[in-house]
């Protein structure tokens, strides 16, 4: 037993989680919790996913990406146009008549089809991780300056997205649309929100599962061996870019499966969701739930949104982001672990602490 | 013994996760008990909207307090319930649908971007909900389920170009943030100042958060026209102000006709570099009516001295009371019940900038148009004014409109 709970007890935790969000929508049924929250925890399902390839990339391989609110969005947004054209059958949508197109451009016709969707939610984060990434980490740019290229090309992106009103709807991003499996709003459609909550579930252990996979193998250990001496690595006769590419690649598609799912619950995507703030908003949930575990980062996406979704109301509603920032500064400076940290370091060693003065005061007072 | 101890706190840890969640939802509320009805106020209270949006909800808040101690609404207290939209089209999304779903609130004011309204209009119309929303926009909409109390196109920015046009300007330069707003007023005032014969010597788009706008300026001195038409946003309009004034041009050298900025963007901008420029809303806090002066009066009582109060913080003044007089001719808070009085038509309020009455057909209110002038004094005075014009969020009274084809497809 004790052996099962140290080996596996980060997934014993993450069945756990596991179970308790699939009740999620047992619970709604017998009217418990209410239908927002079961939205508002598909959404926190695919910021689980996001923050599981985060913590591939910088909790194991020591990559810190300030930017990954670009993947997330680019996922988001190929989600999005194939819904939005659901929703007008295939013609152009009303933006880009005011920006003065007259038929679908090139970019939004593959976005027809459901298969190819599919494909490039996955093929234009990939793509797009792998020209930056080769490019970037086979001239060995590293630490802080490749946070600064990633956030840049974030901020390029951005721009780029508002410039092109025509094509992507500028700010307003792309709104009014439904989910892939059609309306989930109301009585009548609970089954569609069901479905939906649960194939979101599905993706979440399914990533996770990869993620684990491959942390549990070699290749894990050779990520953390080049987080921790990447040097040492390359002597080692390890062609660490090749291995740095395929980490942030894949992330890349994590991030973007994530903004997929995401489309899905929240109905709209718009550009704010690739801009840098929301891509650091993402660190902050790896960091406080515990960096280089997998199971802190999901610990970590859902805490940390559960609380600002109840602290930005009522009486916190100006001081909340305070205590977020509060929270995430006491993590960095004092629990490097975060949440998992605390857990399986600080408080045994503060129990042996405590066994042992005990035992020492008892010696000396005999 | 350990280790037992660390799946304990590992499963206690993830039941915190979810007894987090459930505390928001709790008990069952409804939007009205015996005593209270319950409303929510959206807006963003941090982030980069956060400056412009306070005063909005400092003005719903007045309302609502105003309301209660006048003996609330059919017997029953205002309560209103806060959410913080941080200035992010998907966090209002999620937290409307809370608002809505959760906090059963009987309606919302709320949003102030055309993106946070855009992202909020799908989930009133799927939960059957009432957003009243507060500040001028771009028009070409028209929700059952959205009260529109600022102003559509046709009560702003087309009777703001007749007057240029009446005044003689010939030559036109458009100047605007780059998002949808801008992007459609000027489709629209290209169309009309076509159809006068007029010429648009120029037309620039700013990103959102640009500061430099020498290359811009430079395009303005070759293209010399007599008037900029400007729809910049938020901290464009300092730069750009700032920038112009620095070159000594003044509203003699190049006049300015501009639909974002008010009283608030006048305290921040300087009044000594805007003075002269046109403005065009339908309210300023000089407008002189005895409801003004109330009104003025309270909200610096309240919020203090050295506030001012602004086109969209009336019309959010204005929402409340609407509201408040809407659910009393439904003798209802039911949100169906409440838009079908609205739909009948009557529903009007004394507003600070004279009456305003909803439309029935499309959710938007009849209000007067004021071009303004900002003053030394840091003010905008009214130099022109208009009867209450009607609302026509699609310019379809508009011959010129529509045979330049200005209509949202559907």
């Amino acid at each position: 037993m004790k052996q099962l709970v140290k080996k596996q007890g980060s997934n014993i935790c993450f069945a756990v989680i596991v179970i308790l969000i699939a009740l999620m929508p047992v619970l709604m049924n017998s009217g418990l919790i209410s239908t927002s929250m079961v939205l508002f925890l598909g959404k926190c399902i695919a910021f689980a996913v996001v923050a599981i390839g985060l913590d591939l990339i910088w909790g194991y391989t020591g990559i810190l990406s300030l930017g990954h609110g670009l993947y997330f969005a680019l996922g988001g947004y190929c989600m999005a146009m194939y819904l939005k054209l659901q929703e007008t059958g295939g013609k152009i949508t009303d933006f880009m008549q005011i920006g003065g197109l007259d038929e679908l451009p090139l970019i939004w016709r593959p976005f027809q089809y459901l298969p190819l969707t599919l494909i490039m939610i996955v093929a234009v984060p990939a793509v797009l991780a792998f020209v930056i990434g080769y490019f970037i980490f086979k001239t060995r740019v590293k630490g802080v300056y490749f946070s600064i290229i990633s956030q840049a090309l974030t901020w390029a992106a951005y721009s780029i997205f508002i410039a092109l009103s025509p094509y992507t709807n500028g700010n307003v991003g792309i709104t009014e649309i439904k989910t892939i499996f059609g309306k989930i709003k109301g009585e009548s459609n609970q089954g569609n929100l069901f479905l939906l909550f649960y194939v979101a579930l599905i993706i979440l252990v399914l990533i996770y599962s990869l993620a684990k996979f491959l942390v549990g193998r070699k290749f894990g250990k050779l990520l953390i061996a080049i987080r921790d001496g990447e040097n040492r690595t390359y002597f080692s006769g390890y062609k660490v870019s090749n291995y740095k590419t395929f980490i942030y690649v894949l992330s890349a598609v994590f991030a973007g499966i994530a903004g997929a799912v995401f489309v899905n619950f929240n109905g709209s995507i718009t550009p704010s969701q690739m801009t840098i703030s929301y891509s650091i908003t993402m660190i902050i949930w790896v960091a406080v739930g515990g960096r280089g575990t997998i199971i802190g980062a999901v610990i970590g996406a859902f805490l940390i949104n559960l609380c600002e979704y109840n602290l930005s109301s009522g009486s916190m509603v100006e001081i909340w982001q305070y205590i977020i920032g509060a929270v995430f500064c006491i993590t960095i400076l004092f629990f490097k672990g975060g949440i998992i940290g605390i857990v399986k370091e600080q408080i045994p060693a503060f129990i042996r602490r405590q066994k042992n003065s005990r035992t020492h005061t008892e010696v000396k007072q005999s | 013994m350990k280790k037992k101890m660390f799946s304990k706190i590992m499963s206690v840890l993830s039941a915190m996760t979810i007894g987090i969640s459930l505390t928001a939802c709790g008990s069952e509320p409804t939007a009205s008990d015996s005593d209270t009805v319950k409303v929510g106020l959206l807006h963003s209270l941090t982030g980069s909207m956060a400056i412009s949006e306070k005063s909005v909800r400092d003005a719903e808040v007045l309302a609502i307090e105003e309301i209660n101690s006048a003996g609330g609404v059919l017997g029953k207290q205002i309560k209103y319930v806060e959410e913080d939209g941080a200035s992010e089209p998907s966090t209002f999304a999620t937290k409307a649908e809370k608002l809505i779903d959760s906090e059963k609130v009987a309606t919302i004011f709320g949003c102030w971007t055309s993106s946070s309204r855009k992202a909020v209009k799908p989930i009133v119309e799927d939960y059957n909900a009432l957003l009243w929303y507060p500040v001028q926009y771009e028009g070409m909409e028209s929700s059952k389920n959205i009260i529109y109390t600022g102003a559509a196109p046709n009560q702003q920015i087309v009777p703001a170009i007749e007057y240029l046009i009446e005044q003689g300007y010939t030559k036109f330069f458009l100047l605007g943030s780059d998002y949808v707003f801008p992007r459609t007023a000027n489709m629209i005032i290209n169309a009309q100042l076509k159809n006068a014969g007029l010429e648009v010597v120029g037309e620039e788009y700013a990103d959102m958060d640009q500061t430099d706008f020498s290359a811009i300026i430079s395009k303005i001195e070759s293209a010399k026209p007599e008037v900029i038409i400007n729809t910049l946003n938020g901290t464009g309009n300092v730069s750009f102000f700032k920038q112009m004034s620095e070159k000594n041009y003044t509203s003699d050298d190049y006049m300015t006709m501009s639909f974002s900025i008010a009283e608030e963007e006048v305290a921040t901008i300087g009044a000594n570099i805007l003075q002269g420029h046109l403005v065009s809303w339908n309210y300023y806090q000089t407008t002189e009516t005895d409801k003004n002066t109330a009104f003025v009066d309270a909200y610096k009582a309240k919020y203090g001295n050295d506030r001012v109060t602004s086109d969209p913080a009336e019309a959010a003044y204005d929402a409340v009371y609407l509201w408040k007089e809407a659910c009393e001719k439904a003798n209802s808070f039911e949100v169906g019940d409440v838009v079908s009085a609205i739909e009948k038509g009557d529903i009007s309020f004394d507003a600070p900038e004279g009456t305003v009455t909803i439309n029935g057909e499309n959710h938007h209110l009849s209000k007067p148009v004021r071009i303004g002038e900002v003053g030394t004094d840091g003010l905008i005075h009214e130099i022109y004014a208009t009867e209450a014009v009607e609302p026509d969020p699609y310019l379809t009274t508009y011959d010129w409109a529509v045979s330049a084809g200005i209509q949202p497809l559907e």
